[in-house]
């Protein structure tokens, strides 16, 4: 059963940008990560789902009730992080937390389990908080009345590498209570861990719509691999494997699905070193941002 | 309307009110003790050494010659005009565009609380903070006359004066919450939200300068209430209740409306 219906929206800005007749839809207990690099218009659609603008076409629907019109008993039941931080002046973590309970008119609450979960300290204003800290107010204020669903926009950034792990263990138990997760991100690695489906979006418009598995076969990565004499490193050019950059005696390998020729081709030279080079989405996904990617290089 | 914004809202905005009730409060003491039953002579004479142009600009070309008339001269022309636009222009683009700009608007609008409730509450606030001011700055002219001059104050037409007054700033604050509402930003919120009410302002100030210019008056707000006439009993009360009453409803209504419908950069 869909949970989160988005159907042919277009939302276009007088920039000329936006988002352009987008579909798709997340059903009970899936969690759908949605993927784009920054002003590709994942935080355009998220704003659609929280009912803050208005479509020029198309509609979206949570639990079959309209995202705009319908906002107020919506809310009763979602969780959610905005892209931005912004938050209340001169209110500490706990006054912020307690009055957003408040406004929920909360019954329940595991604020406290959070708290102690993230290592968050509530005591100071959030204005003297760093960002990492304020990203977790963010994200406490958005799992403390235990909601069904959750929308997430970039839920991970400021957030250092560990604080990253505790929070995907924490989508992950979500997931396990069956609850409905929408979230965004421009890294398929944080993706990857947790969603079952992503979209891709490019320039407003959804490029991909699949499951995680054959997302990843379509992602390329780029190794960069020391060899000994340049000898070997006309052995790499002559093997199949495709080469981006040739450095000296350092070679920069892409490989997408092919791990064992590259493995296979590695044994026949002496191997100094091997790195795997950080890339962004649209070098990773060269299959759908051809474009842009080349725009970066 | 939610009880907790508006806990929150008066929390986090009483200070400004505080601040100007205080200033309101130092003018209106020092000109309430400068009031000289026997010697009216004396501040004409000294009012008559001060530049005509800039005293006429401050509506001070007649005084009156009781308490009442000469507090309402001397303070409801000027002071009690600038310093309660002063509040409303600050706190009417806290109340939203402050809220939208910085994004705060989405952690509100992400509880079960309608646009709808929220943009009311936020409305309430601005009203009821300026009802309660001009209350406190009513009550506190009665006790400074009543400790300096006791007996001397017509408290009837002193309260007059007061309501009117109030209804006039309905509409003020009503124009400055209007553009904060219409605006995503701050800075188009305060231009507008400030720049129309001091435009009243001046264009009041300079159709007192000389009888010439009185028509300019015609196209201000602040001219719709002649304090001292409607203390002297020869003004038409009428129209300066119904117009800024029409222009708070329409405002404010059209305010409300727009933030309930517009599309939130947050």
């Amino acid at each position: 059963m869909s949970i989160i219906q988005v159907e042919n929206v277009t939302k276009i800005y007088k920039s000329g940008k936006g988002i352009f007749d987008i579909s798709f839809s997340v059903d009970q207990g899936e969690v759908f990560g949605y993927l784009g690099p920054n002003g590709a218009g994942k935080t355009t659609t998220i704003r659609q789902l929280m009912g803050f603008t208005n479509v020029d076409q198309g509609r979206c629907l949570i639990r079959g009730m309209d995202t705009r019109l319908q906002a107020e008993e919506i809310q009763k039941f979602v969780g959610y992080i905005p892209g931005e931080i912004a938050f209340f002046n001169n209110m500490t973590g706990k006054q912020f937390l307690d009055f957003i309970s408040q406004m929920r008119k909360q019954a329940k609450s595991r604020t406290a389990e959070l708290v102690t979960r993230f290592e968050l300290d509530v005591k100071p204003k959030i204005s003297k908080m760093s960002k990492g800290m304020k990203q977790k107010v963010a994200l406490t204020a958005a799992f403390m009345h235990d909601p069904e669903i959750y929308i997430l926009d970039e839920p991970t950034s400021g957030l250092d590498p560990l604080m990253q792990k505790t929070f995907i263990e924490l989508i992950l138990e979500e997931k396990k209570r069956g609850k409905t997760i929408l979230m965004s991100s421009h890294s398929f690695e944080e993706v990857e861990r947790t969603s079952d489906r992503a979209g891709v979006i490019r320039e407003g418009r959804l490029v991909a719509l699949e499951d995680v598995n054959s997302l990843k076969a379509a992602q390329r990565k780029a190794f960069i691999v020391t060899v000994v004499s340049s000898g070997e490193v006309e052995l790499l050019q002559n093997s199949n494997l495709e080469i981006s950059r040739i450095t000296g005696n350092q070679v920069e390998i892409i490989i997408s699905s092919n791990y064992d020729e590259f493995i296979r081709v590695l044994t026949k030279c002496s191997v100094k070193g091997l790195d795997v080079l950080n890339q962004n989405l649209e070098q990773a996904f060269m299959k759908y941002y051809g474009r842009e990617a080349e725009k970066n290089e | 309307m939610n009880k907790t914004l508006f806990k929150q809202t008066s929390k986090s905005n009483w200070i400004i009110g505080v601040i100007i009730f205080t200033v309101m409060m130092m003018y209106l003491s020092i000109i309430i003790s400068m009031f000289d039953p026997e010697n009216m002579e004396g501040i004409m004479a000294m009012l008559e050494t001060m530049p005509q142009e800039l005293m006429a600009a401050m509506g001070l070309t007649e005084l009156g010659v009781t308490l009442t008339s000469f507090v309402v001269s001397y303070y409801y022309g000027f002071l009690v005009i600038m310093f309660p636009m002063i509040y409303s222009i600050i706190v009417a683009n806290r109340l939203i565009a402050a809220h939208v700009e910085r994004g705060s608007m989405a952690y509100l609008l992400a509880t079960p609380n309608s646009r709808l409730e929220i943009v009311i509450t936020q409305a309430l606030f601005l009203i009821l903070s300026i009802t309660v001011l001009f209350l406190f700055v009513f009550l506190a002219g009665i006790i400074f006359s009543e400790i300096l001059f006791p007996g001397h104050l017509e408290i009837g037409s002193f309260l007059l004066v007061n309501l009117i007054t109030l209804l006039l700033f309905y509409a003020v604050s009503g124009i400055s919450f209007f553009f904060s509402c219409l605006f995503n930003t701050t800075r188009k919120s305060l231009a507008f939200g400030a720049g129309v009410p001091v435009a009243f302002f001046v264009l009041d100030m300079l159709s007192n300068v000389r009888d010439q210019y009185s028509w300019i008056g015609n196209f201000s707000l602040f001219s719709l209430s002649d304090p001292l006439r409607i203390v002297e009993g020869d003004a038409v009360i009428s129209i300066s209740i119904v117009v800024p009453l029409l222009i708070a409803l329409m405002t404010y209504t059209a305010g409300i409306i727009i933030f309930n419908r517009k599309d939130l950069p947050i």
